[in-house]
């Protein structure tokens, strides 16, 4: 009975012990045990551990929001430069459909030749209706040209010198332009005025006209080519005891945001002030 | 000869603005002529003793490129500064209100001028319509700049050329 020491013994009863316990664990006995001893750990890990994360938060947050700020300004700097790039290329956008615009009269209209320019000013005195363009003789711009948009007849060149010209519009109140009305048939005269406004001359009594009607250059006097668009009548005035009726026009180019042009630099412009009579002769 | 020399360099700064920005913004009709603004402004400062050049370019600056005849801007001009000149005398005290009055009868000399030769070289304008849809607008709007482009003319002479003071 040697087997039987006190060692063995104590051996023997820690074995059983231990069993006991993993039976009891496994079997789930213990689990409120194991909860009574486990809640309180938990609880002060939870307070340890979110009083460390307060800290740490505390103590990295200022590296973070310099970070942050650094961030935000590069992505305030690109921001700019992709608005400016915007604003850019809408301008160019402008441009290119200006010139596209042009570019149709132009295969529309393929019987002259055109010298596209750009308006850079205005006439001074605001009693005349005159645009400056930036082409001039070194580009075979000259005297009497006509000159269009891509939507109808604009003026004539006035003035020109060797890098610009000045351009008197239809609008100008000391132009006439020989005009013809599409509906009607007939021939009359087209006057500007001193606030810009267009009106028709010289139709005859009997011709009958009506709101709409379209207005095209007639070629006459030489001064521009013909069936060039210049606008619609708007209304006609008649009064009694006058030799001819008169209509107010709506020019179909929009005169105060003119940005392009195309001098006609073929159209062989004829001069013949010196063939009318002077008044009193 | 600074001054002279400014005076150019501001005309074609003024003359750029006045045919690129100015003419097209107008009230009815009328549109301000900064040019003007800058003589009457100009020839009001008491430092400046020879304004005379300065009309002279203007007026040929003008002329130049202006569908006008080429002596109607340099005439009005040259009134404008007499005016100047002549209520410089009488209201020197007080050169704010001295600057209202030469913007004011200079535009409507300037303008005056204007309908004059047009009417001569046969232009169908009447003075009802010039001065509803003409003349008053563009006396107002060049009150309107008035004040600032005195403000910009009196800094500039007084840079080149400070007034002195007598102890």
């Amino acid at each position: 009975m040697k087997f039987l020491n006190s060692k063995n013994i104590q051996t023997i009863v820690i074995f059983v012990i231990i069993s006991g316990v993993l039976f009891l664990a496994l079997s789930g006995y213990l689990t409120p045990v194991f909860n009574l001893s486990v809640n309180p750990l938990i609880s002060l890990q939870s307070w340890l551990s979110v009083r460390y994360i307060s800290i740490r938060d505390l103590l990295t947050t200022p590296r973070d929001m310099t970070v942050l700020r650094e961030q935000n300004a590069i992505l305030e700097s690109q921001l700019t430069q992709l608005q400016t790039q915007l604003i850019v290329m809408e301008e160019r956008l402008g441009e290119a459909q200006v010139c596209f615009a042009l570019l149709d009269f132009g295969r529309t209209n393929p019987q002259y030749n055109y010298i596209a320019a750009t308006v850079i000013g205005r006439e001074i005195s605001p009693f005349l209706q005159y645009i400056i363009i930036d082409r001039g003789t070194n580009h075979g711009v000259f005297y009497g040209m006509p000159v269009v948009t891509q939507q109808g007849l604009v003026g004539q060149v006035d003035a020109v010198i060797a890098g610009a010209a000045r351009v008197k519009l239809i609008t100008d109140s000391t132009s006439v332009v020989n005009i013809r009305l599409k509906s009607a048939g007939i021939e009359a005269q087209l006057v500007g005025s001193l606030t810009g406004d267009v009106s028709l001359d010289m139709i005859p009594l009997d011709v009958f006209v009506e709101p709409g009607d379209v207005v095209l250059t007639s070629g006459l006097g030489g001064n521009f080519p013909s069936n060039l668009f210049v606008g619609q009548v708007l209304s006609i005035q008649r009064r009694e005891n006058a030799l001819f009726q008169t209509a107010s026009v709506q020019p179909i180019v929009d005169f105060e945001s003119i940005n392009a042009v195309l001098v006609v630099s073929d159209f062989e412009f004829v001069d013949i002030t010196s063939l009318i009579p002077e008044r009193g002769q | 000869m600074i001054s002279h020399l400014l005076c150019v360099l501001l005309l074609l700064v003024f003359y750029v603005l006045q045919t690129t920005i100015f003419s097209q913004t107008k009230l009815l009709s009328g549109t301000a002529d900064i040019i003007l603004l800058f003589l009457a402004a100009w020839s009001l400062q008491e430092q400046i003793k020879n304004s005379w050049f300065c009309i002279i370019a203007a007026g040929l600056l003008v002329s130049s490129i202006s569908a006008m005849p080429y002596f109607a801007p340099l005439i009005s001009y040259l009134g404008v500064v007499l005016i100047s000149k002549a209520l410089q005398r009488r209201i020197w005290r007080t050169p704010l209100l001295a600057m209202f009055l030469v913007v004011l009868l200079g535009t409507f000399f300037q303008h005056g001028v204007y309908v004059l030769v047009l009417q001569i070289t046969r232009a169908p304008i009447t003075w009802r319509e010039s001065l509803d849809h003409v003349i008053l607008p563009s006396a107002l709007l060049n009150l309107i700049f008035a004040l600032p482009a005195y403000a910009i003319v009196k800094d500039l002479a007084g840079r080149i050329s400070p007034l002195e003071v007598e102890v």
